[in-house]
């Protein structure tokens, strides 16, 4: 058991956002959650990355209480936010900059997982020269580089094509099995949620809850193949109901 | 690589050819319209006129000129400074904020000529209401323009560094500050030009301590137009220098703005501890060979 959110409420004044939810993230395991917009995933990402503290119920990281607390757990959103006037390499190195000044292994260390994930003849260039993929693989990096094992991505591919997208999401799923983090993936898209997770987290909204949690039980390595096939799409069958409602 | 260096070198020739050619246009259209219409060299001096005042008045000018360089440099220097402690003050709190508005909005809506003979009562004649007129003319547009840098900031961005577990002065020395790079030089470069003009009003209330602006007016009593017109182009000489100079500084710092690459110099010291990196384990969109399959 690595992420517990316990009983994990949020009012903003009298306005219930997030009605007490419990969720249990598993070390290693890549969890997303789907549902419509005001469902209070965006409100759960705050309160594990420690940005909001919650109104009531407690976050842990491995027994450890992290709740209010920031600086423990990645976070990435949609936009890459790279910052314009550093490099590739020094935007990776950026969390190690902001907690002191990035030493020179941990450069080495950006410099090497640069190289290894295709940027490495780009460590110098600034992030307006490279495409929206090459960008949000930075910011994955950036993430990465933080070195926490549970990393929250709140859709971070939601801004790119869809073929950008596809290779993005078979990369991150690269990514996750080298690296071994615990994933916690924020998206609108089933397809996403289903191709990348071992569960999906469906919430409703006003206030936001928890649905149902469905386990993917579908084979990896996963490719794009997978789609198409029977397990894959009655799943999915299974997730509209739930978000849209029974088919008539 | 020496092809790319001649197409540099060709594109450096270009940008500064182009505005000398106008340089030349406007000298050339000022000679032949004093010749044309046969203007009389009290009303409007030729180039050549202009040029033959400068060098019989080398030593007044040159004089002035350092007199007034000195004091346009370092009042928009001291501009400068509490323009940007000023909006940095002012975004730092609320309370902060609503306490120097009405300073900043009176420091701008101030007429400075009027002010100017005022200035030299309570400052006396030396170089301070010269300072004091030149900072107030770069102060308001430096603060109006960080202030809007620092409010560009996006929210989401702080809320990142914050989660990195970035301390409010780490967020603010790596990613408020630097962003204030761009607005700020905009407005210094705005700014550049007419802190000349404020060192000329400020000689012209208090002439006593030389500069060109007071070698301007003696000219002019004098009613020689020629070396009123010598010293014109030295203080647009000087004018073109302070832009020029903030351009410069400019580029060396925001390089982003211009170039994909960081320059070397400003990766080179960072970067010496690294090892070359391996060579890529995959290449740049790679096509998953599970997606490239039939």
């Amino acid at each position: 058991m690595s992420l517990v959110l316990s009983g994990v409420s949020q009012s903003f004044g009298s306005v219930e956002a997030l009605a007490p939810v419990d969720v249990e993230v598993a070390s290693g395991e890549f969890v997303s959650i789907v549902g419509p917009s005001g469902c209070g995933k965006s409100t759960i990402f705050n309160i594990v990355s420690g940005l909001l503290t919650p109104t009531t119920g407690s976050v842990t990281l491995d027994g450890n209480p992290i709740t209010g607390r920031t600086g423990h757990v990645g976070y990435m959103l949609q936009k890459d936010l790279l910052l314009p006037w550093r490099t590739v390499l020094d935007n990776i190195v950026l969390g190690a900059d902001l907690r002191g000044r990035a030493t020179s292994q941990e450069r080495q260390r950006a410099a090497d997982m640069a190289a290894r994930y295709g940027l490495g003849d780009y460590l110098n260039h600034y992030p307006h020269a490279l495409s929206g993929g090459m960008r949000q693989r930075v910011a994955v990096m950036r993430t990465l580089a933080l070195d926490h094992p549970v990393m929250l991505l709140d859709e971070p591919f939601g801004a790119l094509d869809s073929h950008t997208r596809l290779l993005m999401q078979q990369w991150l799923l690269d990514v996750w099995r080298e690296q071994r983090k615990t994933i916690l993936f924020v998206t609108h898209d089933i397809d996403e949620a289903l191709f990348l997770s071992d569960r999906v987290i469906v919430m409703s909204p006003r206030p936001g809850r928890v649905q149902e949690v469905v386990t993917v039980d579908l084979r990896r390595p996963r490719d794009v193949h997978l789609t198409a096939e029977i397990p894959y799409t009655s799943l999915k069958g299974h997730l509209l109901d739930l978000i849209y409602g029974r088919a008539a | 690589m020496s092809s790319t260096r001649t197409g540099k070198n060709a594109r450096l020739l270009t940008a500064i050819a182009i505005p000398l050619a106008s340089l030349v246009v406007i000298v050339v259209a000022w000679d032949l319209a004093v010749r044309i219409f046969d203007i009389a060299p009290y009303v409007l001096p030729s180039p050549q006129r202009t040029f033959e005042a400068l060098q019989d008045d080398w030593e007044i000018l040159r004089d002035g000129a350092v007199i007034t360089s000195k004091e346009f440099i370092t009042g928009f220097l001291i501009g400068a400074v509490a323009g940007f402690a000023f909006a940095l003050a002012m975004s730092w709190s609320r309370l902060v904020q609503r306490l120097l508005y009405p300073v900043l909005i009176t420091s701008q809506a101030v007429p400075i000529i009027a002010v100017a003979p005022a200035l030299v009562i309570w400052m006396g004649f030396g170089l301070a209401p010269k300072l004091t007129i030149v900072a107030l003319i770069v102060f308001f547009p430096v603060v109006v323009n960080v202030l809007d840098g620092l409010a560009a900031v996006d929210k989401d961005l702080i809320a990142l560094a914050t989660a990195m577990g970035g301390t409010r002065w780490r967020i603010f020395r790596s990613v408020t500050l630097p962003a204030t790079l761009t607005p700020l030089f905009s407005a210094l470069k705005m700014t550049a030009t007419f802190a000349v003009t404020g060192a000329v009003l400020g000689e012209w209330t208090a002439s006593t301590s030389g500069g060109l602006g007071v070698a301007l007016l003696e000219a002019q009593s004098r009613l020689d137009v020629a070396s009123v017109f010598a010293a014109i182009v030295l203080l647009v000489i000087l004018g073109l220098a302070a832009f020029g100079i903030v351009a410069l500084v400019e580029v060396l710092l925001t390089p982003w703005r211009r170039s994909s690459v960081a320059p070397a110099w400003r990766t080179h010291f960072r970067n010496r501890s690294l090892s070359t990196p391996p060579a890529p384990a995959q290449d740049m969109s790679p096509a998953p060979t599970e997606l490239a399959a039939p």
